[in-house]
């Protein structure tokens, strides 16, 4: 039951998960981490130790009154709330997450809006939802291409990562630079109580990389989001070792230019790979299909070995460089 | 699902519930202007609200399905904007001016405890906690009021540009969002800043005043503002030292309520209708709803969802 006295039914979450380095030169400690998230005063930032060093903050509710994106560009308009939270790993990767969840069907007239704020993260349909359709386009919109006027659930998650970014603890001297990646994801009922699964996951060259789940219907859309944000981190932390590691000729490059590719890849992010930490243990089965393929833990064990083989052999080439030295 | 074995108290919050009655009843909310006026003005006022104490009463007893009806009564005075004489001089003239009215003020309440009480930041939690009814046609991107410090109840009238260029643009009026065919626009404001000091509104502290009469403000989980207990033995010099909510009858109904109901002037019509406004687009503590949700489901009494509706007015004549 929640806060209307109802059992919630949706037929449909959908999100959009940016994930980046923390703007900052040192990674912030548990105190200040939740000092960054926190976006009520009345709220505590959840801050969490094990197994792992991991804040998140209250969510926070954006009105929106607009068309949803749909594949068959069918009108469908939808009122409510979507909730944005923000969460910091070990104090060095800031993630913003904007989500929503969506009943099957809503009245055909807007309500008061006190309607829609007891019920925080709920887009209502005007009528019926065409969950299928809306999860598809969600999913292919482009973000050159969201007509205007459609949910923009990007742009929330993004105004969350810029308002934090504009945190006083933030000095803006990075250790190293990266990207942002964008995970959008929708999750559709799954049929006759079958298991929770992944039915696509799609990696774009652009960072945008988009997941479509079939969940029980009595999953939490938290966890959906807690679960996303998740396979965000870790693809992220793929992300960036390789593309730091395709940046350096192996081999060719200088010792001293490796190292200052390698060295901050050890001091900032070897240590975060901690796949499905806190991810309920319901969705937490979806993490062993990514291992088995593409194998999420097995590409990043060989990043690791590599760039450990590349410590080793500066480590054996310093002493020989020393020595040549006029 | 299974419990989880480890927990960490940091990362799992929770919220205590509040006792709660069926009424909060509120006999008067006085400015200091009207205190000033003396014990005459005071004994007016009290005369003036007792009849439609006893309809209040009456009205919500029917809610209650028969059982013993739990209500208390509680009064504002305005320390925020003004202040006049000290607790010492102006409380018990109020409490015995109620009394010749038959009345009796359970819990005494400072205007500047809406503001801030028991070190919380109760305004700053409240704001903070604002999601604007969005018009129609909005997709998530707006300035959020805590840049701007206003809250409107629709749609603005959009800027008029001056240059000979634009003189053809033709005024276009203000709406408000879910009007009933034709608009009744509001625009509140809700503080002003002035040398690093904000200032919040009459209708943004009534707004935290209804909110807290309706237990639904938490700190961290924690019920605020908690009543304090007096000691039966006067009130200190300074409105400072008086508590920011004071339970003066011991075996008082809880502060805290299903409804309020609020006897105030007409004059208050407009603020009350900002109240209004304010609390419509106010995302209260889930749990803290939820709780109330469950406890009035169980003892039968419908409470509206929307908060708005759990306050209610008389404005009776002569006040």
């Amino acid at each position: 039951m929640d806060a209307t006295g109802e059992t919630p039914r949706h037929v449909l979450t959908c999100g959009e998960v940016r994930t980046g380095l923390l703007p900052t030169r040192h990674c912030l400690d548990g105190r200040d981490a939740a000092r960054l998230l926190a976006l009520r005063t009345d709220e505590q930032v959840r801050v969490s130790e094990r197994p792992n060093l991991h804040a998140r903050s209250p969510d926070v509710l954006t009105g929106v009154d607009c068309r949803l994106p749909t594949a068959n560009d069918a009108k469908i308009r939808a009122i409510g709330t979507v909730a944005a939270r923000a969460v910091l790993t070990e104090g060095r990767v800031l993630q913003a997450t904007a989500y929503f969840s969506a009943p099957a069907a809503g009245l055909d007239q807007r309500q008061p809006w006190g309607y829609y704020l007891v019920r925080p993260g709920v887009l209502v349909p005007l009528g019926r939802l065409p969950e299928q359709a809306v999860a598809a386009g969600f999913l292919a919109r482009d973000r050159s291409a969201v007509p205007s006027g459609e949910l923009g659930l990007g742009s929330i998650a993004e105004g969350l990562l810029g308002q934090l970014s504009r945190h006083p603890l933030l000095d803006h001297d990075v250790p190293f630079k990266s990207r942002r990646t964008r995970l959008r994801w929708a999750a559709l009922p799954v049929q006759d109580s079958a298991d929770a699964s992944i039915e696509r996951f799609t990696l774009d060259d652009d960072g945008l990389r988009t997941i479509e789940l079939r969940l029980p219907q009595s999953t939490e859309p938290a966890a959906v989001a807690g679960l996303c944000e998740d396979l965000a981190l870790h693809d992220w932390l793929l992300t960036t070792v390789v593309q730091k590691l395709d940046g350096i000729r192996m081999g060719a490059a200088e010792g001293a230019a490796v190292m200052n590719v390698v060295r901050p890849l050890v001091d900032h992010l070897l240590h975060l790979w901690m796949p499905s930490a806190r991810v309920d243990r319901t969705l937490s089965p979806l993490w062993e299909v990514l291992e088995t393929e593409p194998g999420f833990t097995r590409q990043w064990q060989t990043l690791v070995q590599r760039i450990r083989d590349q410590l080793t052999l500066q480590a054996i080439a310093a002493p020989a460089e020393a020595s040549t030295a006029p | 699902m299974t419990e989880a074995v480890f927990r960490e108290t940091s990362a799992q919050p929770r919220t205590e519930s509040v006792p709660l009655s069926h009424l909060s009843l509120e006999l008067g909310h006085l400015h200091m202007e009207d205190l000033r006026e003396g014990p005459d003005r005071l004994r007016r006022h009290f005369e003036a609200v007792r009849p439609w104490i006893d309809a209040a009463r009456a009205g919500v007893a029917a809610l209650t399905g028969g059982r013993t009806l739990r209500l208390s009564t509680c009064f504002l005075i305005d320390d925020y904007f003004t202040r006049f004489s000290t607790p010492a001089e102006l409380v018990p003239m109020l409490l015995s001016a109620a009394g010749e009215a038959d009345l009796t003020i359970d819990y005494l309440a400072r205007e500047s405890g809406c503001a801030v009480t028991e070190d919380v930041h109760l305004a700053e939690s409240v704001m903070r906690r604002l999601v604007e009814s969005p018009p129609p046609g909005s997709n998530g991107f707006r300035p959020p009021v805590s840049r701007t410090g206003w809250l409107t109840n629709g749609q603005r009238t959009p800027p008029q540009r001056t240059s000979a260029a634009m003189t053809a643009t033709s005024w276009k009026p203000p709406s408000e969002t879910g009007a009933v065919r034709h608009s009744i626009h509001m625009d509140v404001e809700l503080w002003d800043d002035a040398d690093d000091h904000r200032t919040w509104s009459c209708p943004f502290l009534a707004a935290v005043w209804q909110l807290a009469r309706l237990g639904l403000l938490r700190d961290n989980g924690r019920p605020v503002p908690k009543p304090a207990p007096w000691n039966g033995e006067g009130f200190p010099d300074d409105w400072d030292d008086l508590p920011p909510l004071l339970r003066l009858t011991p075996s008082a109904a809880p502060f805290t309520a299903y409804f309020t109901c609020t006897v105030l002037p007409t004059r208050f019509l407009p603020v009350e209708h900002a109240v209004r406004v304010i609390l419509d687009q106010i995302h209260v503590d889930s749990a803290a709803l939820g709780q109330i949700t469950e406890r009035s489901a169980r003892e039968g009494i419908h409470v509206p969802v929307q908060i708005a509706d759990r306050a209610s007015y008389v404005f009776p004549p002569g006040l």
